[in-house]
């Protein structure tokens, strides 16, 4: 079976690279943790990898808005490289922070336009919680495929709040709904999301961006209701596993 | 250069600058509608910016408002312009460099804000507004305008961004110590350098030694001192960086009977630190054979082995002064200097888990006596309680490392200084890929000297010795700092793969002293340095040579690196967006030899430096009781009390408890940090089927942090300053076993706990006019050291580092020009560390109904000292009593019902006593409880005795229970469905209340 590889994003202020490498790799992967700036110097290195994670953290201080430097020089020094790794359909995750970066760079977009952004919290807070969480049945998302509908995982995060471009907000729900976009909610309200989204991906599935942290939800060791049997698997895990499988199971695509 | 100005204004804006509006309206009774904030952004450039270009490094094409052309809030009354001033960290506008940067621009950025204000307010209050809430004068300038004004100013058209202008480049002067002692006094008052006569005194005769004058005319030096070399000794020999009360030699007496606590007679001490911490930890680790000492007060932190594969490191400190004039700055770099002390701990460590502990004075204190209790000067409480949180909150959310554990206490005393305690722990492989032992630092001669991380500014000159003298209306601004968390997060990241891949050989951090301190330490081992001060990447140019010595400017480390592994180590620090600048070379020439451009500016012998400063004497006579406290501050009076326990009388009492701050809810402010980032905590602070109870203590689990697959650790934390009033020698051991039954409560091993001292008190050096009960808060320090060594020996349980802040007073005037002091109370603050097991842990919150609930260590007795006493007009004389063998048994006993799963819940009780604990244990889980008490209910239900826990027990579990722990279990009731606390004695029904009407009193908003 194939070992599938992947490039774990950081620098600048992300700060979750460790526990989403320690997830890929607990789910059969070989992760990469790599700076930005070292990848920028090459970025076809970025095909050596067939999964590519952006972690949660706070780039560049969520200055001027989270994900904003962070994407700048992504979608600068290397927007060709990335729009092609989707195009191979490779898996892209986006957590967090790595949510925040994925929106600004256009994977998200409606009808051919950025439509839709994360902004600051209701409350204007930041929020860490454990929230309820529902896999939506018409979602594409390769991620959420086949994983128990409704469970619960952190939040953590100021800028949470799915919001659409202002008196286009009920088009553009519908057809992100409609193409099976919308993969993960809420069970209650926790920041204002529009319709309580949690999670989106891209029209193919490959690409996930969620606020939600699942790698904070691997073992039940860290669960915040019943942690007890520590080491058996929490929900969480089967995210990172769906993609590593979804990889060692095509072997040979990607050679 | 072109300049220009761009704002952003976030159409879907939060609800964050509600809480300001509410205060003020609730507070300041201002007429104020609601209020609106747009982000600006002054460029300076070379080439002229583009709208394009702006817009795209700016704005979000769905989220913002860009505009770079006149426009306004018509319907606002006034919008107040806040910006920095000069020389102010302004982490946005680093950010928005960085992102010019992408597109090839070298901008210099200065940014801030406009706050539009809408209501029917006049300038007065809108400029009340700006000072109060939106802005710190220190730290910002502030703008009023109408929006008639603001058309007027044309803001487009006008930019000028804020600039430091000084020019003492190169400059260096020679002091003459040949003066009268009342000039030696105004010269260490002017240059800031908290030394007293005798200590100039000392450095004065030094100079005048015949083999040093001839040497310093050798070097083309003056023969009296250079400002360098003091400003080097007056940091190096700070209270902050030399603890010279701790190392004094000491006379103790006792001129009144104690009370509470043991008659200690009379003796001498030469040295608390040396004779009541170090030696009991020696004595500690010499009677138990402990093998997991690694390294104990010699390095930045203490190193234990509680894992096969990883060490930890454990470090507590404070950041009082600062956080009183600027609570945000002050907490921020108190968190990330913490932090820094962690990543400088042996060849480097990484930080996992964040404590905070805030002693604050309660907001209501503003409406005491209309605001005379307030100085000026100090923030007030509100502003004080929020900047500090939000310090915390960046600090740890931005750098990754999650706050898993800590306390709010409130008292009126804290009102001049509030103390801030940070604390963190870090990991570190045992031995590093090379066969380095990781906690060994290793610097050679010949090592180059590379300063890493933050450039240097003014900000942060003199925080040692400032933080080494008290407080009063002009301190010094430039003692005031913001931190940067992002920069230092890429420091933490570049170090962590330098230390990995063997790049050096040595570090440290830059705190108290900046560079004189880091330089001067790691010089110690070598023999020497040499610094070249032109070398280091300053913030603007103008500085002294002295000021970029001694400036603590954020986010430094020094590092020594072997002159081979140079260029991997400044091609790694690209890597990361770091910058890394070498200064010069460790040497062994037994000088400290600094210059500028290659001119000598100073040569300080290291050995004069470093044991130069002469032992303090001092006296201790302990007075008694001689703390008389008004009855400033009640939550409420229960006034209709007759003597009689009656369940109405009871049942308030609960509730006001409940209100008050020091027990109240902390879920809103502690749900802003984040607690789990690294994804290993296993104990969170609340728990409990909707997360509503409060845990004891965060467990973090070492698994995913490199260490054995099941193996984790307790963090709890203990204070009593109000058993201080009484005797601090009890406060000590009431503190101790606080943090040790916290993480008692969680499954930690009693066997294996390491614990932190940090000692914060008022002025303890006599003064026949300025400080007159010197002397006794001076015995209460040694009272306390003594009760503090007692239990560690007792709990055997060893300290392994610690600090002191020693001048917590205020002394100036109040709002009203009336002379005030406020002095803290005298606090120690103890962290634990404790060894425990992902596979046997509890928590709080009662799990199920029909569990039997066990008290474990009797019903305590005495409300001295007591939240209750300081709500009611009830007087008692009793001070709890402490046990310290029974509550040591009880504590083995304790991990191992915890171990053989017998255990649904454990909650320790403290503030507040049985019925808060009781009460607490039933939040968010849909149950309650039913028990049965003594008659003498008033004590047993609101006395806070230590060593005592309130569990669950299955019933099945229950004789295996009452085998282990024999008559110190007492089965007082048990869980029901109802969401009830109900409370029995003998005779009648004391206690009947719905759980949720309990929660929604302790889920009192604290300001």
């Amino acid at each position: 079976m194939l070992v599938p590889k992947v490039l774990v994003l950081t620098g600048e202020g992300i700060n979750c690279e460790k526990e989403t490498a320690f997830a890929f790799n607990k789910a059969g992967a070989e992760s990469t943790i790599m700076t930005i700036n070292e990848l920028i110097k090459n970025p076809s290195r970025l095909f050596d990898y067939h999964i590519l994670a952006l972690p949660g953290g706070f780039s560049y201080g969520d200055e001027i808005g989270s994900g904003q430097v962070f994407s700048l020089k992504l979608k600068n020094f290397m927007g060709e490289e990335l729009k092609k790794f989707i195009a191979q359909k490779r898996p892209v995750i986006g957590i967090c922070n790595g949510f925040q970066i994925l929106m600004k760079l256009d994977v998200f977009n409606i009808d051919g336009h950025r439509k839709m952004g994360l902004a600051p919290n209701r409350s204007g807070k930041f929020i860490n919680k454990w929230a309820g969480v529902k896999v939506e049945e018409s979602s594409v998302c390769l991620w959420t495929k086949s994983l128990k509908t409704e469970s619960t995982l952190p939040i953590r995060h100021g800028e949470g709040r799915i919001v659409f471009l202002k008196d286009e907000e009920e088009k553009s729900y519908k057809t992100l709904k409609d193409q099976g976009q919308v993969a993960l909610t809420y069970t209650q309200d926790v920041n204002g999301s529009y319709n309580q989204i949690a999670g989106v991906c891209d029209p193919t599935g490959v690409v996930f961006g969620l606020m939600p942290h699942p790698e904070a939800d691997l073992f039940k060791a860290t669960h915040a209701v019943d942690n007890r049997n520590p080491l058996e698997k929490s929900w969480g895990f089967g995210i990172f596993k769906n993609a590593v499988d979804y990889i060692s199971k095509n072997e040979g695509t990607w050679k | 250069m072109n300049y220009s100005r761009v704002e952003i204004t976030n159409k879907y804006q939060g609800h964050h600058l509600n809480s300001w509006v509410n205060e003020a309206r609730d507070v300041f009774k201002m007429d104020l509608d609601r209020m609106e904030e747009t982000h600006f952004f002054l460029i300076e450039s070379e080439k002229e910016i583009s709208t394009d270009t702006a817009q795209k490094v700016l704005a979000d094409s769905v989220l913002d408002e860009f505009n770079c052309l006149e426009w306004d809030r018509g319907e606002a009354s006034f919008a107040i312009e806040v910006g920095f001033k000069p020389g102010v960290t302004d982490n946005s506008g680093k950010a928005v460099e960085d992102a010019f940067k992408v597109f090839n621009c070298q901008n210099k950025i200065s940014t801030g804000k406009i706050y539009w204000v809408y209501g029917n307010l006049d300038r007065k209050d809108a400029q009340r507004l700006g000072r109060e809430i939106l802005a710190n004068p220190l730290l910002n300038q502030i703008q009023v305008y109408t929006i008639k004004e603001l058309r007027r100013a044309e803001r487009f058209k006008h930019i000028s961004l804020p600039k430091v202008k000084i020019s003492g480049t190169g400059e260096v002067k020679a002091i003459d110590l040949n003066i009268s002692d009342s000039d030696l006094e105004s010269l260490s008052i002017e240059r800031c350098l908290a030394l007293t006569v005798e200590e100039l005194g000392t450095i004065k005769k030094f100079y005048e030694r015949k083999d040093v004058q001839t040497a310093r005319e050798a070097s083309g030096l003056p023969l009296c001192p250079t400002d360098i070399e003091l400003e080097v000794l007056a940091q190096t020999w700070s209270e902050h960086c030399k603890h010279k009360i701790f190392a004094a030699d000491i006379s103790y007496s006792e001129t009144s009977e104690p009370k509470y606590g043991p008659n200690l007679g009379s003796f001498k001490v030469d040295s608390l630190f040396k004779e009541f911490i170090k030696n009991t930890t020696e004595k500690i680790k010499k009677e138990r054979k402990l093998d997991w000492l690694i390294s104990v007060f010699s390095d930045n932190a203490g190193i234990v082995s509680f894992d096969e594969k990883v060490d930890l490191c454990f470090k507590a400190e404070t950041h009082n002064s600062p956080s009183a004039l600027d609570p945000y700055g002050g907490a921020l770099t108190g968190i990330l200097g913490v932090n820094r002390d962690i990543l400088g701990c042996g060849l480097g460590a990484r930080p996992i888990a964040n404590t905070d502990v805030f002693c604050f004075a309660p907001a209501s204190l503003s409406d005491y006596d209309d605001g005379k209790a307030l100085p000026v000067g100090p923030k007030p409480p509100r502003r004080m309680i929020e900047g500090v949180h939000k310090g915390v909150e960046d600090g740890g959310n931005k750098s990754g490392v999650p706050t898993v554990n800590g306390a709010f206490f409130f008292d009126p005393n804290y009102a001049g200084k509030p103390l801030v305690f940070c604390g963190t722990v870090g990991v570190m492989p045992k031995k590093l890929a090379d066969g380095r032992t990781t906690e060994q630092k290793g610097q050679k001669p010949g090592d180059r000297i590379y300063m890493v991380g933050g450039a240097i500014g003014a900000d942060g000159i003199h925080g040692a010795t400032f933080s080494s003298l008290e407080l009063d209306e002009n301190s010094p601004a430039t003692a005031v700092q913001i931190g940067d968390p992002i920069t230092q997060k890429r420091v933490m990241d570049f170090m962590m793969e330098a230390r990995d891949r063997g790049l050096f050989s040595s570090v440290t951090d830059n705190g108290a002293g900046g560079l004189s301190s880091s330089v001067g330490e790691m010089a110690e081992l070598t023999g020497g340095a040499l610094v070249d001060l032109a070398l280091a990447p300053t913030k603007y140019p103008g500085l002294k040579p002295y000021e970029l010595f001694i400036s603590e400017s954020q986010e430094r480390m020094t590092f020594s690196v072997h002159p081979s592994r140079t260029t991997e180590f400044e091609a790694l620090a690209v890597d990361y967006s770091v910058s890394a600048n070498d200064i010069g070379e460790f040497t062994d020439s037994g000088y400290l030899e600094l210059r500028y451009n290659s001119e000598l500016c100073g040569k300080i012998d290291l050995d004069f430096l470093h044991n130069g400063l002469p032992q303090m004497k001092l006296n201790a006579k302990w007075e008694g009781e001689i703390y008389t406290r008004e009855n400033w501050y009640k939550g409420a009076e229960l006034s209709e009390f007759n003597g009689v326990s009656n369940r109405s009388f009871l049942e308030r009492s609960l509730i006001e408890l409940l209100k008050r701050p020091t027990i109240a809810s902390k879920e809103e402010w502690v749900r802003r940090y984040d607690h789990e980032v690294g994804g290993a905590t296993h104990i969170k602070p609340f728990g409990g089927k909707l997360g509503e109870a409060p845990n004891d203590s965060g467990v973090v689990w070492l698994g995913p942090h490199g260490g054995e697959m099941d193996n984790a650790i307790a963090i709890g934390c203990g204070l009593a300053p109000r058993v201080s009033l009484y005797d601090t020698y009890l406060m000590a051991q009431f503190s101790v076993d606080e943090a040790f039954r916290n993480i008692i409560a969680s499954g930690a091993d009693p066997e294996t706990v390491c614990l932190l001292d940090n000692f914060c008190w008022p002025d303890p050096i006599y003064h026949s006019s300025k400080n007159k009960d010197g002397d006794h808060k001076l015995a209460q320090l040694v009272r306390a050291c003594k009760g503090l060594s007692d239990i560690c020996e007792a709990y055997g349980a060893p300290l392994v580092s610690g600090k002191d802040s020693m001048k917590n007073d205020f002394r100036g005037k109040n709002g009203y020009d009336e002379d005030i002091k406020v002095s803290v109370l005298p606090t120690l603050l103890v962290s634990a560390m404790g060894k425990t097991n992902i596979n046997s842990t509890t928590q709080a919150s009662v799990r199920s109904s029909d569990e039997k609930v066990y008290l474990l260590g009797g019903f305590g007795e005495g409300l001295l000292g007591s939240e209750f006493l300081e709500i009611t007009k009830i007087s008692d004389s009793e001070l709890p009593k402490i046990n310290l063998e029974g509550n040591f048994n009880r504590y083995k006993n304790i991990h191992k019902a915890i171990k053989d799963n017998l255990f649904n819940s454990t909650h320790d009780i403290s503030e507040g006593g049985l019925a808060v604990t009781l009460s607490e244990s039933c939040f968010g889980n849909g149950l309650g409880v039913e028990v049965n008490i003594p008659d003498n209910s008033l004590e047993v239900l609101f006395n806070e005795a230590p060593g005592r826990f309130v569990v669950t027990v299955n019933p099945e579990n229950a004789s295996k229970v009452e085998d282990l722990f024999g008559k110190d279990a007492i089965c007082i009731g048990k869980t029901i469905m109802e969401e009830m606390l109900i409370v029995r004695d003998s005779k009648e029904l004391l206690i009947k209340k719905d759980i949720l009407e309990l929660q929604k009193a302790w889920r009192t908003e604290l300001c």
